[in-house]
Order: C-alpha cells, then sequence, then structure tokens
C-alpha cells in the first residue's frame, strides 16, 4: 500500500557509487535497474532500511510496538465519532542489504540518471508521465494529480455491519490496531457490541493519498481495522480454462482422500512455520557481525590509558632489541 | 571503511604508539573467568616481544571469538574485510579451499594488536615462512594424549622424545598446548622439505611406539583410547601450530605456554598457565630462533616418507 501507481517513470534510477566518479554508466534495461526503481520508491514511502547489521535492528524493531500512531481520525457510524489512533498491526521482518561497492565496501546510493545521455537529473527537474504506449507518455503535473486526490476527512465511515465470518479473507489486505484517541467511552461500547455479536463495520476511508474499503472488528481485546482489496484487484480462478471442465472424482477415491483430510485434521498454529531462509541468514550475519563490521566507537580514556602504559612498555622492549 | 589507519589511542601531541583503535574493550570474553577485551588486549600487548619472533614472516591463521569463547568462534585463514593496507598478507594457493588465500603475516607490534582487536583469542600459525612455502623451519610434534591417557602420560612421553633426540644432538623445546597435552617443537635450518621432516617425526614415533606401549604413532582412525599420539602428520603444508603464548579458547584463558624441561620433570599442568601468570614468567623460548637445528643427515630417519 505504500507504493503508488507503478507507472514505468522516463528516468530510470541507476546504482552508482557515492564517490563521485567522472562517467557514469547510463541504466541499463536490464534488472538492476528495475529494482533501483522499486529502491526509491521504498525511500520516498519514508522506509529506509536499518542501518549495519539488518537482523539486529529488526529483532529489535520485533521487541516493541510501534511508538507512533500512522494515522488518526475516527470511526463514525452515522452520527456517533469514535477517536482512534492508528498502528500497524504487520511489520516486514524480511531482511534488508545495502548495496556496497565490492572493492572497498562503501555503500552505494541510487541517482535517477537520463536514459539519453546518462546525465543524472535533480528531482525538481522530473516530472510523472503515464507510458501510453512504449515510449510515449503522457506527462501529469502535480497539480492535476493533486485535485484527483480523494478527500482526506479523517474517517473511517462505517456503512454497515456483518459478521465477521462471512467476509471473504480473499479481500483482507493489511491491518491496524485502532487505540482509543482520548475518552475511551465509545471506543469501548463499540469494542463490546462487536466483540459479542461477533460484527464488523464495512466502509471505507482515505489514508495519504489512497482510498480503501475497510472493515472494523473487535480482535484480542482491540478494534482491528483491516483494509480491503477492491473487487478488480483480485482475480477470479474461474477464469482459467484448466478449471472449467474438471472430472469428478470416483466414490472410493472421494471416500479415501475424506478420510485422508480427517486424519490430518487439527488446529492452525502459526507459530509452528518460520521463515527458514531469513532465520539462516539471520544466523550467518550473526556469525560475522562485530568481525566484519567495523562500527567507530570511543573507548573510554582510562582503558586506553592502561592499554597505553603497557605499550609505552612493550615498545621500549621491542626497541631495545 | 579504514577506521583503523586513522590514529587512535595516542596520547594528544605525540606520535601515536600504534595505528590500532582499540574497539569494545569493556566486552567479556571469557565469560566464567570474566575476563575482558580490555585484559586480552593487555596480555597481547605484554607478551608481544616474546610472541612476534614466532609470527614474523609466516602466514596466521586466527580462531574469532567476537561473543566470547561461550560462544561458538570462527576459523579465519583469510584477511577480513576491513584490514587495513598496513597489514601484511601472503597470497597463496589452498589446496583444501580450491581457491586464493589471503594469509596474515603478523610482523609487527600493530599488526598483533589489530588481531587483538579482532578478537582473535588463538593465533595458529604454518610451520613455513612464506619465504619458503614449502621448507618448514620448525620440527612439530603434537602430544595428545587420548583419555583415559592423562597429561602426565604425554608429559612422559615428551620426556622420552627430548631424551632420544639428545642422543642425536637435537634440542627440542617444549610448550603447553594450552588444553591437555604439550607441543614440541625443533627450529630447523631451513632446506628440508615437510616430506622430509615428517618422515624423521614419523620414524621417531614408530621407534617410540615399538619400545614403550604408551605410545601411537600411526593415526589410522579417528582415536587411539588411552595412547599418546606423536603427531608426524602435523608436519605438513597448510597444518598449523598454535603459536608460542597464544591465548586458548579455554574456560580460564589457558596460554600455549612454552615451559622448562626441569618443569616437565616435575610435573605441570597446562590449564595452570593462564593469562594471569603466564606474563610473569621467565621465557624459556627467549631466542630459540636464533639456533637453527639440522636433522641427522641424510641416513635413516630422513627421507622415509610419512
Amino acid at each position: 500500500m505504500k507504493k503508488e501507481s507503478r507507472g514505468r517513470p522516463k528516468v530510470q534510477a541507476t546504482v552508482v557509487a557515492q564517490a563521485k566518479t567522472g562517467e557514469k554508466k547510463a541504466g541499463g534495461k536490464g534488472t538492476e535497474s528495475k529494482r533501483a526503481g522499486e529502491k526509491t520508491e521504498a525511500a520516498k514511502a519514508g522506509r529506509q532500511e536499518t542501518p549495519v547489521a539488518a537482523g539486529t535492528a529488526a529483532q529489535k524493531a520485533g521487541e516493541k510496538k510501534s511508538p507512533r500512531p500512522i494515522w488518526s481520525g475516527s470511526v463514525s457510524i452515522g452520527l456517533v465519532n469514535v477517536p482512534v489512533k492508528v498502528y500497524p498491526m504487520t511489520r516486514d521482518l524480511s531482511v534488508h542489504f545495502h548495496l556496497l561497492h565490492r572493492k572497498d565496501g562503501q555503500p552505494l546510493k541510487y541517482e535517477r540518471v537520463c536514459t539519453r545521455d546518462g546525465a543524472v537529473v535533480p528531482w525538481e527537474e522530473t516530472v510523472k508521465g503515464y507510458e501510453v504506449r512504449k515510449n510515449e507518455f503522457i506527462v501529469l503535473e502535480k497539480e492535476e494529480l493533486r485535485a484527483a486526490l480523494p478527500e482526506s476527512d479523517s474517517r473511517i465511515r462505517v456503512d454497515r455491519f456483518v459478521h465477521y465470518l462471512s467476509l471473504d479473507p480473499v479481500y483482507f489486505d493489511n491491518s491496524f490496531i485502532l487505540v482509543p484517541d482520548g475518552v475511551p467511552d465509545a471506543y469501548s461500547l463499540l469494542l463490546t457490541v462487536c466483540t459479542e455479536l461477533g460484527a464488523a463495520g464495512v466502509g471505507h476511508f482515505t489514508m495519504r493519498t489512497k482510498e480503501y474499503p475497510a472493515v472494523v472488528h473487535a480482535y484480542h481485546g482491540a478494534l482491528v481495522l483491516t483494509t480491503l482489496r477492491y473487487a478488480n484487484e483480485v482475480l477470479d480462478p474461474s477464469g482459467f480454462e484448466e478449471l472449467a471442465a474438471l472430472p469428478a472424482p470416483a466414490g472410493k477415491q472421494l471416500d479415501l482422500a475424506k478420510k485422508i483430510i480427517t486424519d490430518l485434521s487439527g488446529d492452525l498454529d502459526i507459530t509452528e512455520y518460520h521463515d527458514t531462509y531469513r532465520d539462516r541468514v539471520l544466523a550467518i550475519i550473526e556469525k560475522k557481525r562485530a568481525g566484519e563490521t567495523i562500527r567507530v566507537e570511543k573507548p573510554k580514556a582510562a582503558e586506553v590509558k592502561e592499554l597505553m602504559t603497557a605499550l609505552e612498555e612493550t615498545v621500549a622492549k621491542l626497541g631495545k632489541k | 571503511m579504514k577506521k583503523e589507519g586513522k590514529k587512535d589511542g595516542g596520547d594528544r601531541g605525540k606520535a601515536p604508539l600504534t595505528r590500532v583503535g582499540f574497539t569494545h574493550l569493556p566486552k567479556v570474553l571469557y565469560p566464567e573467568a570474566g575476563i575482558t577485551k580490555l585484559q586480552v588486549v593487555k596480555y597481547f600487548i605484554t607478551i608481544a616481544p616474546r610472541m612476534l619472533p614466532f609470527l614474523e614472516g609466516r602466514p596466521a591463521v586466527l580462531t574469532r571469538f567476537p561473543d566470547g569463547v561461550g560462544e561458538k568462534g570462527f576459523y579465519e585463514k583469510d584477511a577480513p574485510m576491513g584490514t587495513p593496507d598496513w597489514v601484511e598478507t601472503w597470497d597463496h594457493w589452498s589446496e583444501t579451499a580450491e581457491r586464493v588465500v589471503h594469509f596474515i603475516v603478523c610482523n609487527d607490534l600493530d599488526t598483533l594488536l589489530w588481531i587483538a582487536n579482532l578478537d582473535a583469542i588463538e593465533i595458529h600459525m604454518i610451520l613455513a615462512p612464506v619465504k619458503t612455502p614449502g621448507h618448514p623451519d620448525l620440527l612439530f610434534i603434537d602430544l595428545d594424549p587420548e583419555p583415559p591417557a592423562t597429561t602426565a602420560d604425554a608429559a612422559r612421553i615428551a620426556l622420552l622424545v627430548r631424551d632420544r633426540l639428545a642422543a642425536q644432538g637435537i634440542r627440542i623445546y617444549v610448550k603447553t598446548s594450552g588444553k591437555r597435552g604439550f607441543h614440541l617443537v625443533v627450529p630447523l635450518v631451513p632446506g628440508l622439505a615437510y616430506t622430509e621432516v615428517r618422515g624423521f617425526v614419523h620414524a621417531m614415533g614408530r621407534e617410540l611406539a615399538r619400545e614403550n606401549a604408551l605410545v601411537a604413532s600411526e593415526s589410522p582412525g579417528p582415536s587411539n583410547p588411552g595412547k599418546v599420539l606423536v603427531d608426524y602428520a602435523q608436519n605438513s603444508p597448510g597444518r598449523t601450530m598454535v603459536a608460542p603464548y597464544s591465548l586458548r579458547a579455554t574456560p580460564r584463558a589457558t596460554v600455549s605456554a612454552p615451559v622448562t624441561w626441569p618443569e616437565m620433570e616435575k610435573g605441570i599442568n597446562p590449564g595452570d598457565l593462564h593469562i594471569q601468570n603466564v606474563p610473569g614468567r621467565e621465557d624459556p623460548w627467549e631466542g630459540i630462533l636464533r639456533h637453527r637445528q639440522k636433522l641427522p643427515g641424510g641416513e635413516k630417519g630422513r627421507g622415509k616418507q610419512g
């Protein structure tokens, strides 16, 4: 949801060494420049990679809940308003890396370079273009785009209530924790009612520049806002030819299959599942940590003095030899 | 990335004593003994004059313990990323790694201190100098008692080896391994091939094994229970010996400490020689590299393949 439109920009982002090298490479059409493009988007959204030891930073993030609300407003049901602060409920724990220059370990940065002459283009000289045909763009000015923005009125408007279990999880996009902002009475009332009835308020709201359908429901003693995907963002599998004429299974096989499923039945414990790639990458990082990442750290004066006294003796001894 | 190159740690005004900027000094490297990196670095500084002559001019291999000896360390043959340009390295094709390894060559105090700052508790060294990679200038016998054989058993065999070599006019020196056994070393006049040194040790080991039931001269399987292995195979390219005065990754911060033969006769426990008391001892190995020896030439011992 952080990403805006994915129109291919005319100005490509390319990896360049931070140290100014006279010549700059024009960005190829390869995957590298594409990745670079995504990176800049992520950077714009204000979520830059964590420094040096990515793993440790990620682990730290795991220990604390998010300190700042990303949005505040109110859940409005008819004339009733429930003031809330919105916190993210999910997080991305994948390991992020910095791209370094192999020869000296210098971090690289991204620059927008012109695909014609390879010259770096400053932000002020950029404009958004929508590719209508190959290499043919319609330019959209900031003002034009701004005029089309949905109006943000800091409200999560609930249009109606449905039973939470009647919702199709295929539409669930991302979840946020709602926390009472100020007087908690209305919040508590809405939470209690939703819990007791299993009700979820369906509506829509605007965050930043995007408008979302969403549901507000009770979860673990809190109201949770889950944004939904639009109908046209979810594909209907029945469109696949292979699914059109499936043969009916034979009775015996069906019984056997049912038995297998019954035997394997149980409850889902999501904690049984681990991102083993991430675990392994973090293990490697742990091993390499401290050793290969050079951090500047001012040692304490007393300690250094102790060492220097010993060192003076040693230097003198070595000198005598 | 080259933080190390900057002057640091020098008192204002004066030329800095070292190019190494020490980091994480309060970190505990020996949790059981409560020994910090500060103490480890100080040990390296104090012991440097005794240790450097042995490290000079030969490839060093480090075992680093950035999280202390309680956690797994890692063996590092290659100079790590961020190695300052004043650290000498030696590029050598490694058969085992099947690539060129950039060995660290610890020629001076600064390099040793830089190694200390890498939490490289153990320094191991190759027996041949970089100048003559095929020709070791140290003969090395690793006496490792296989339980139930004891350290005292290993000491007994060490004395046997000493006497045998003394009869041939060779003076051998002894240090504790820092663990259970002993390391015996003869500084050699360079020129012998690894196979020749290995053959010499092997032949002697076989003779000793014939005469003494405690001695094993071959190491076919993983162990020779109850025996003391006279390990000739260590005299091979790429094999290493823990450097004299190197710390070991043991709970008590033991040192692979040079000892005297009278001490060996009295009985010595390698566990009693550690970071605290070794710097205060005499150096039984002082100057031993200035008296290089030849192995009894040409005849029996030599030339036999190990």
